[in-house]
């Protein structure tokens, strides 16, 4: 289910940035236009950008040069405090290792974000919504990799996000388990029209989006609609 | 945030032993302050109180000798609130109880039914003196103590006319006696062989034949100058002789007690500023390294919204949790051990009264004293933190750039050393700030430990020197009054005596260009080997006609060098010599010349004012029933009564000393447990991984020994000559006049020291390598780098 409207909007984005003795070019001119509601997976080898466009999206990462306009606001013109505010407001990250604080609870781990928002997301409803209305009470080490993630997901969600933002959501999962975390991403982005960006570098994982991109050393090699994705439960890998 | 506190007591809780470690440090460091600060202040306090209360002197003008009715002329000059006039005299005694045993006293004179209005008494027992018993008489707290003298008890006093027997109607304390000093010159003053007694001025010109009175105790007005008020009192004192003028500074009982009270206020600025630095530093590595950790977490918390502030607040709230918790229980102890510390204080001086309290400024003082570090510590690393932009705090830092370490240009074969040896000292390089951390820790310890031991050494050798080269002699005969040379001659006639010098002792103020010190002068045969005189080199000085040999403290105060001139001046006499050198002096600061010289100085009397006795060890114990029963009017001390007596005024700086030398070892303990347990949690996985390719825990444990050990060598390297430098420095702000040592190191403390830190580098890698020993090998090898 493709939107009309453009909700993100990147035009002629550049970043590089040094990496020990070396600086590295990690975008390169990059243009693109994604819109509400819809599910993106942007593919590419390691090295190839992709993590670095999505920290760009969600205003963790500043662009080297270009213009990102996110809804109304320009991000790329943000100073701190209020790229800040368009992160708690706007964005919410799913990442490859899950980064759950390991000294918090699951519900600990969900409220930490929820506490940033004015109208958060009830947490037990968001644990329920993953399936681990059960597990609020256990530490992340008491956790499966995939309760983890959804954990994560949880959090993601806890703020109530237009945008959520999956940096190789299943790269550290088994496949059952990765495919199990696909189906929560993508009905979530059915049921609440949230706008999602998948980055990984596993191809198969590209027929359950709307779009896809290709990068490759920093610049988009393809990019194009997918008038029928299919079902995660369907994925082969 | 709610939630961020919880995370923040669980990151604590999950560190728990780290923290714990530097809080101690912090806590070391505020109770070491608050205790001496606030014991200051309960001593300050006391001081204050009884002086106040009992009318201490602003100044004591003491006169060759004046008629009584002088008082009320010096009462009417302006600026004087009272004035009490009295006589102040040596006088014989002896002590029915203990056989006869004679002594000398300083016997001051009291109005018989009133209270002095200067320098009033405060009656611990019995009664002040009364009309209805004319020989009533009050005896010094300490003296009365010693002797097991109470209310009732006799004591026989020479007269010009004989031996009166006085009772003793009250044992008192004075606030010219607190510390009972005897005089300037002789500060230690042993009880066994003098004492302070108080009686009526009626009784007083009876017993000495002298109805005029030789001191002028005097209280000023609030706003009066003393110095304009003793200046008058010199005017109008001339015609009676003035001696001397002794102002509250300069009475001796006052300057003892003010130079332990200098020494408390110095005590609660140096050490606890050196626990404090290094609480700081541990604090900011503690906080750098978790941070480092945390780079994930803090990376989270800034991508899902937590502003900079928010993360600034919550890295820097775990300095200021170890903050409040040391300086709160640090303040506490502080405050606890500050009553026991004034309790033994006050107890063992006698002071006659103790305030203490609360002292809210010293406790504020104390919590901010112990946060402000921390504050500064983890403002930061913490700031460091808030600054992360998230993307790249997720991002996995790149390694390094690798490069052969100095240590391996300098000395090629390093490069070819085993991996037993190449990785611990590639270790070192590797995390320069990790590994100075470690020796700093170390230099701090080795500091503490090496400044305290070298006090406790330089005590040892202090009493080695004053009773083992100087005070040669077992026992000292003293009398009242100057008695004739030949009794040193008849002296040797008694039974054990092998060798007895006369000396002569003469009170006098030493003059060189404008400069004046007031000392005692001691006239001793340049034969005798009962007295030593050595020069800080350790040479052995002799005396000459002509010549003088000073006290090295009197060297600063005369500004004089050898082969300078020096006049020895009296109101009797006035005397030319020449300095010959310097000598130790460890206990006061004489002048020595040749009792011929001495005996020149007083009319070319052949008197002597006492004796040194060289005796054999059985003859000792019966020496003072013989002195009494031979000669009048003598104090007879034992050498070996009065090192003990001094070894037990020096217990408090003992105590005190191996205090610090503790929390020395502590300290060391605490900051060398922090930064191995630090450094080995940083490197679990590289650990990890050396141990999944085979290297067995035992090799890994020596590798972590082998990089402590050379980082402990470094340490001892520096904080040795440190240690030494700062022990100079304590040493400094502890000579006075009455009281000059050398710092002495012993070879063994330095042994010492360096087998101490060693032990305690072992013992803190312990719990780091045993953890080792139980990593899950397959779990902390996927672990994150960080």
């Amino acid at each position: 289910m493709a939107g009309n409207n453009v909700q993100i909007d990147i035009n002629n984005v550049s970043k590089s940035y040094p990496m020990g003795a070396f600086k590295v070019d990690a975008l390169k001119g990059v243009d693109l236009k994604i819109s509400k509601g819809e599910l993106w997976v942007v593919l590419g080898p390691s090295g190839s950008g992709k993590t670095t466009l999505l920290n760009l999206i969600g205003g963790i990462d500043s662009a080297s040069s270009g213009r990102i306009t996110v809804g109304a606001i320009e991000i790329t013109s943000l100073n701190e405090r209020d790229l800040n505010q368009y992160r708690r407001e706007n964005i919410g990250f799913i990442f490859q290792f899950f980064n759950l604080i390991p000294t918090l609870t699951a519900g600990e781990n969900i409220e930490l974000a929820a506490e940033l928002v004015d109208k958060p997301r009830d947490i037990m409803a968001v644990l329920s919504d993953v399936g681990l209305h059960d597990r609020a009470g256990h530490f992340p080490s008491e956790l499966s990799g995939g309760e983890q993630q959804r954990v994560a997901i949880a959090r993601a969600l806890a703020k109530d996000p237009p945008i959520l933002l999956c940096d190789e959501p299943t790269g550290d999962l088994d496949f059952e388990t990765g495919k199990h975390i696909l189906t929560l991403i993508r009905t979530i982005n059915r049921e609440s029209e949230k706008t999602v960006i998948i980055v990984t570098h596993n191809t198969a994982i590209g027929e359950i989006a709307d779009k896809l991109l290709r990068l490759r050393s920093g610049q988009i090699v393809e990019m194009k609609d997918n008038p029928s994705p299919i079902d995660p439960d369907e994925l082969r890998w | 945030m709610k939630t961020l506190r919880k995370k923040l007591f669980r990151d604590l809780f999950a560190n728990k032993w780290l923290f714990i470690a530097v809080t101690i440090v912090i806590f070391l460091g505020v109770a070491l302050f608050g205790s001496s600060f606030m014991a200051f202040l309960n001593l300050q306090n006391s001081y204050d109180y009884s002086y106040e209360k009992l009318g201490f002197a602003d100044f004591t003008t003491k006169v060759t000798s004046s008629p009584p009715d002088t008082v009320k002329e010096l009462e009417r000059l302006p600026g004087v609130k009272a004035v009490t006039g009295r006589l102040n005299t040596d006088i014989g005694l002896s002590l029915p109880q203990k056989g006869g045993q004679s002594l000398i006293a300083t016997a001051i004179s009291l109005p018989q039914n009133s209270r002095p209005q200067v320098n009033d008494l405060k009656i611990e027992s019995g009664d002040y003196l009364s009309s209805n018993d004319k020989y009533g008489l009050l005896l010094e707290k300490s003296f009365a103590e010693y002797h097991n003298l109470k209310p009732g008890d006799s004591i026989l006093l020479d007269g010009t006319a004989g031996e009166i027997e006085f009772i003793t109607s009250g044992i008192v304390t004075s606030p010219e006696y607190i510390f009972p000093a005897k005089s300037k010159n002789e500060f230690f003053a042993s009880p066994a062989t003098w004492g302070v007694i108080f009686f009526s001025d009626e009784v007083m010109s009876e017993l000495t034949g002298n109805n005029n009175i030789n001191e002028f105790c005097v209280l000023v007005d609030e706003d009066a100058d003393v110095d304009s008020v003793i200046g008058l009192f010199e005017n109008e004192l001339a015609p009676f002789g003035v001696v001397e003028v002794v102002t509250s500074d300069e009475q001796p009982s006052n300057a003892g007690l003010k130079m332990d009270l200098q020494e408390f206020g110095e005590m609660a600025e140096i050490f606890p500023v050196l626990f404090l630095f290094v609480g700081a530093m541990t604090t900011f590595i503690l906080l750098s390294r978790i941070i480092q950790r945390q780079r994930n977490q803090l990376g989270l918390m800034r991508a899902i919204g937590y502003s900079r502030r928010q993360v600034l607040w919550h890295y820097l709230s775990f300095a200021l949790v170890i903050g409040i918790i040391g300086s709160v229980a640090g303040i506490i102890a502080g405050y606890l051990l500050a009553e026991s510390i004034t309790d033994l204080y006050i107890g063992m001086l006698g002071l006659p009264y103790k305030i203490t309290g609360f002292h809210w400024m010293a406790m504020e003082e104390g919590v901010i004293i112990g946060l402000l570090p921390c504050l500064i510590a983890g403002i930061f690393p913490a700031l460091a933190a808030s600054r992360l932009r998230p993307a790249a705090a997720m991002r996995t830092p790149p390694p390094a750039t690798g490069r052969k370490p100095l240590i391996e240009k300098i000395f090629p074969f390093v490069e070819r050393l085993s991996l037993l040896w190449k990785i611990p000292l590639r270790n070192i390089f590797r995390n320069r700030r990790r590994s100075l951390s470690t020796i700093l820790g170390i230099v701090f310890g080795t500091v503490l430990i090496l400044a305290s031991a070298g006090f406790l050494d330089s005590i040892d050798s202090l009493f080695s020197l004053q009773f083992d080269q100087i005070q040669k002699y077992d026992a000292r005969l003293s009398f009242a009054q100057p008695v004739s040379q030949e009794t040193a001659s008849a002296v040797l006639d008694w039974d054990g005596v092998n060798e007895a010098a006369p000396i002569l002792e003469l009170p006098a103020s030493l003059e060189h260009g404008n400069m004046s010190f007031s000392t005692l002068v001691m006239g001793i045969p340049p034969e005798t080997d009962l007295y030593g005189l050595y020069t800080p080199d350790g040479n052995k000085e002799a005396l000459a006609e002509g010549h003088i040999l000073l006290a090295v403290a009197i060297k600063e105060k005369l500004g004089v060098e050898p082969g300078g001139p020096v006049t020895v001046v009296s109101p009797y006499y006035k005397a030319a010599f020449t300095v010959d050198g310097f000598v130790r002096q460890p206990m006061g600061s004489f002048g020595y010349i040749t009792l011929e010289d001495a005996q020149q100085l007083v009319g070319s009397q052949a008197v002597i004012s006492g004796i040194l006795l060289g005796m054999d060890g059985s003859a000792i114990p019966g020496l003072r029933n013989t002195a009494s029963q031979n000669l009048d009017a003598v104090a007879v001390e034992i050498t070996d009564e009065i090192e003990s007596q001094m070894m037990d005024l020096m217990e408090l700086i003992d105590v005190i000393m191996w205090i610090m030398l503790g929390f020395g070892v502590i300290l060391a303990l605490m900051v060398v447990f922090t930064m191995i347990t630090i450094s080995l949690v940083e490197r679990r996985r590289e650990i990890a991984t050396m141990r999944t390719l085979g290297e067995g825990s035992g090799r890994i444990a020596a590798m972590v020994t082998i990089e402590n050990l050379i980082l402990g060598i470094v340490g001892l390297v520096i904080g040795i000559p440190l240690g030494y430098a700062v022990a100079v420095y304590l040493m400094r702000l502890v000579q006075t006049d009455m009281f000059s040592f050398d710092l002495i190191f012993y070879s063994r403390t330095y042994l010492l020291t360096a087998g101490i830190m060693i032990v305690v580098m072992l013992v803190s890698e312990l719990p780091g390598i045993l953890d080792l020993n139980r990593l899950d090998l397959a779990k902390v090898t996927k672990e994150q780098v960080s």
